[in-house]
């Protein structure tokens, strides 16, 4: 175990951040979200909320309830037990999708640049459930890693201004579900029409980091009729990849 | 952007802080009244009409059934806030009112829509209240904006630090609600500019590849991967919310405590307005009472 971690440093005048280790794994990631519960769990006056990433744990908390001292020795405090603390059992979210055509733009970009078949580019891409990382950027997108690196393909020279939300895609070992129309340079293969995002419910997206995602290739039309179901029917227990 | 300015109004109305208000940019907004309404602008000064007649800010008035508002000309600062004594009714989404047009929160008001407003007090009375000059925001402040260094200002040089410090920078007219966009001098990178996507505070200032500082706004993504120099103290978050493209901004870096100390001191001036509010608005309670008698 590296001694120089957690590296933590408080940022503006209301929040502090945890580094672990530089890298991008499940094993350092399970830290950062360990963290991130057993600080929500615990919980202080004046916190205000907490965000896990792939690596790192943002601390929100109200400057005039909590200084930052208290709540850093809180931060070490949860960080020394960290092994004791125990998540929330990882659910698989098998997710029905249609793969190419309008559906899926890159899909022979991909195809050219790995030298697989559609086909083959499509059963590798959909036998993997990956695993969440966290939620972010916006609408709480899912950060999903674990793509083979038979499917190792950059980003696009130029991102493109709109992508449809249910974009399934990916580059590098990196993938996402666009939960709406956003901007991207990922490579879109596929798309579902499951609802991935929805502001009136709370909260607004099932997905917690530590679930897997699997996008299930389907027919374009079984996947436009799984659209009319609810993200929670295609929440399954989680059996190991 | 402005969230002073927004409680302001609210307070003058005698509203609760966060009651549903308007929010609107530049110029070019009309409303008309479809019933007596009493409001309160504050804010940007868009050069508000009230029929034919320059209207009142930073004051509370009455409009009655037809009158039209109207916000012909910006002349300083970026956004007005039209608050109404009741706030606007719309719809509650995760325990916000407020408008986030990306995530499908909320909407922006369309020409020939209407707007409900809640049902208030109408015990409370219609006396006029205005906020003192000397507590009103100053669009012309040329001082430079403060910030506090990190997380991630060990990705750039001394001498990139050193560029962000002592240029000056001009906002660009690709900003946004997410995002002012700066042009000025590019600032060095030690290393990156990527980092591995981590949380973003508001008010992150991040550096792409190109070296132009970017301020993140209130709508801004909650994580990314840019290195951030440097994060914004949340004393001038309002005031780079009504700067406009094309406005200069410079930088200074002050410490934690320094910007924790000023913000107690904004808050401290906050309640003084409250404190003031309170009293004015029980005295010309009196008053009215005893007009009646009399």
């Amino acid at each position: 175990m590296d001694e120089k971690y957690p590296i933590i440093k408080p940022v503006g005048e209301d929040s502090i951040l945890v580094e672990y280790e530089a890298e991008v794994s499940p094993e350092i990631n399970l830290k950062a979200r360990q963290l991130a519960f057993g600080l929500e769990q615990g919980s202080f006056p004046g916190l205000k909320e907490v965000i896990s990433t792939y690596r790192a744990v943002m601390v929100y908390f109200e400057p005039f309830r909590a200084d930052v001292d208290t709540v850093q020795g809180f931060i070490k405090q949860v960080n020394a037990n960290l092994v004791e603390i125990e998540l929330p059992a990882p659910r698989l979210f098998r997710i029905p999708t249609a793969y190419g055509g309008t559906h899926g733009p890159d899909l022979n970009r991909v195809a050219e640049h790995t030298g697989l078949a559609p086909d083959e580019v499509i059963r590798f891409f959909s036998a993997q459930a990956y695993l969440v990382y966290f939620l972010g950027f916006i609408c709480g997108l899912a950060y999903m890693g674990g793509v083979p690196e038979a499917l190792d393909v950059p980003r696009l020279s130029s991102p493109r201004a709109s992508v449809p939300g249910g974009s399934v895609g990916f580059s590098g070992p990196q993938a996402n579900i666009l939960p709406v129309d956003s901007p991207s340079g990922f490579n879109y293969i596929g798309r579902t029409f499951v609802t991935m995002y929805d502001p009136h419910e709370f909260p607004p997206t099932l997905i917690r980091p530590g679930d897997y995602i699997q996008c299930q290739a389907v027919s374009d039309q079984e996947a436009r009729l799984a659209g009319e179901r609810h993200l929670g029917e295609f929440i399954e227990s989680f059996q190991g990849n | 952007m402005d969230q002073r300015s927004f409680v302001i109004g609210n307070l003058l109305l005698r509203n609760p802080d966060n009651a549903t208000a308007l929010e609107t940019t530049l110029q070019g907004l009309k409303l008309q009244a479809l019933a007596r309404v009493t409001i309160c602008i504050t804010g940007a000064d868009l050069d508000p009409w009230l029929n034919d007649q320059p209207a009142h800010q930073w004051t509370t008035f009455t409009m009655k059934e037809h009158d039209i508002l109207h916000f012909k000309k910006r002349k300083k600062g970026l956004r007005a806030y039209v608050a109404v004594q009741g706030g606007f009714d719309v719809p509650e989404v995760l325990g916000s009112r407020s408008t986030f047009v990306r995530g499908r929160i909320g909407s922006i008001l369309r020409g020939g829509g209407s707007l409900r407003i809640c049902t208030f007090d109408s015990e409370v009375p219609e006396n006029i209240l205005t906020l003192p000059q000397e507590y009103r925001p100053d669009f012309n402040r040329i001082d430079p904006i403060r910030l506090l260094m990190g997380p991630q200002e060990d990705y750039f040089t001394p001498r990139g630090i050193a560029t962000l410090l002592n240029s000056t920078y001009r906002i660009s007219p690709q900003s946004d609600r997410q995002a002012c966009r700066t042009d000025g001098p590019t600032i060095e990178i030690a290393k990156g500019p990527g980092i591995i996507s981590d949380p973003i505070p508001l008010g992150g200032v991040q550096v792409p590849g190109d070296g132009k500082p970017i301020i993140l706004l209130r709508d801004a993504q909650v994580t990314g991967g840019y290195a951030k120099i440097a994060t914004l103290a949340r004393v001038d978050m309002d005031r780079l919310g009504q700067m406009i493209p094309g406005d200069e901004i410079r930088f200074r870096r002050i410490s934690r405590e320094t910007a924790i100390d000023l913000l107690m001191e904004e808050e401290r001036r906050f309640e003084e307005v409250r404190g003031l509010l309170k009293a004015k608005a029980h005295i010309s309670c009196l008053r009215v009472r005893e007009e009646r008698i009399t």
